[in-house]
């Protein structure tokens, strides 16, 4: 039952880029087109999840052998690893989307919700399956503030904008109201 | 004792990481036009983005496509890229 708390407080009520507003670069670069949201928010799920079960063993290691202070290098050299695999595996089976992600998939490196959770998983001492639904929550998540941005900014497309609000202004305006929409998850569990 | 401790744990983790990656490297590999490989060898490396791609390899493909000229290489430019360019695209152009 507890697993499920974490997985939908990471997905609605702590949702990471509404909520949290970590891995906002990705969240912008990509949501212009609804594919290339989904297969971003795909990669970066995988490389959660993945690099969430690598570290809950690495940071064992490091509390055993105390050397705690090399939580941040170790946990991004994991990571680093898992997007850079990512990589190999999406310009092998979709070099379309491999072409269309461009630069913003190897900066899934740098996408502080990879870091963000699995930092906080080493610091709420979550166990090996609260690590892995907590990290499935927070790529979900991510997957569906994608989706719902890439939709809304698609549609935008079609109309006319004043000439100030074009592009990423009119972005940052409609994250600020999603942002406060998501806002309304914060009752849905009582504790 | 902390630092070898430390570098020697970095070092283990490096080095496996690094063993899974050569791995998948190998399993995942894309068969590419062998002349971006021969041109992004007589680029400068410097992914600098002075001829308007994402860096040398986004301009190795380009140019092996037909894309661009080899001579937007601007910090290529003293040492002769673009005529090193030209000519690797020559002589394999028949191939």
């Amino acid at each position: 039952m507890r697993v499920f708390l974490i997985l939908f407080s990471a997905l609605l009520i702590n949702n990471y880029v509404f909520i949290r507003f970590l891995g906002i670069c990705p969240f912008l670069g990509v949501s212009k087109k609804l594919d290339t949201a989904v297969g971003m928010g795909f990669a970066a799920t995988f490389v959660l999840v993945m690099s969430s079960v690598i570290t809950w063993f690495v940071n064992k290691l490091l509390v055993v052998s105390g050397l705690e202070f090399l939580r941040t290098v170790s946990f991004i050299l994991v990571i680093a690893t898992f997007v850079q695999f990512i990589e190999f595996v999406i310009k092998k089976n979709s070099p379309a989307l491999y072409e269309a992600l461009g630069i913003y998939l190897p900066l899934i490196t740098t996408n502080c919700i990879i870091l963000g959770v699995a930092i906080l998983n080493a610091q709420a001492k979550y166990g090996l399956l609260e690590a892995i639904f907590h990290a499935l929550g927070a790529g979900l998540g991510f997957l569906l503030a994608l989706v719902i941005f890439a939709g809304i900014r698609e549609r935008l497309e079609l109309y006319e904008l004043p000439k100030p609000f074009e592009g990423l202004p009119i972005a940052l305006i409609l994250a600020s109201i999603i942002s406060m929409a998501f806002m309304g998850f914060q009752g849905l569990i009582k504790l | 004792m902390l630092i070898v401790y430390s570098t020697l744990l970095m070092t283990i983790l490096g080095f496996a990481f690094g063993t899974f990656l050569a791995y998948a490297a190998k399993k995942f590999e894309v068969k590419e036009d062998p002349r971006v490989e021969l041109v992004k060898a007589a680029l400068p490396g410097a992914n600098c983005g002075a001829c308007g791609y994402a860096g040398c390899e986004a301009f190795a493909k380009a140019i092996v496509a037909g894309k661009v000229t080899p001579d937007m290489c601007t910090p290529g430019k003293a040492a002769g890229v673009a005529e090193k360019i030209k000519e690797i695209l020559k002589q394999n152009a028949a191939s």
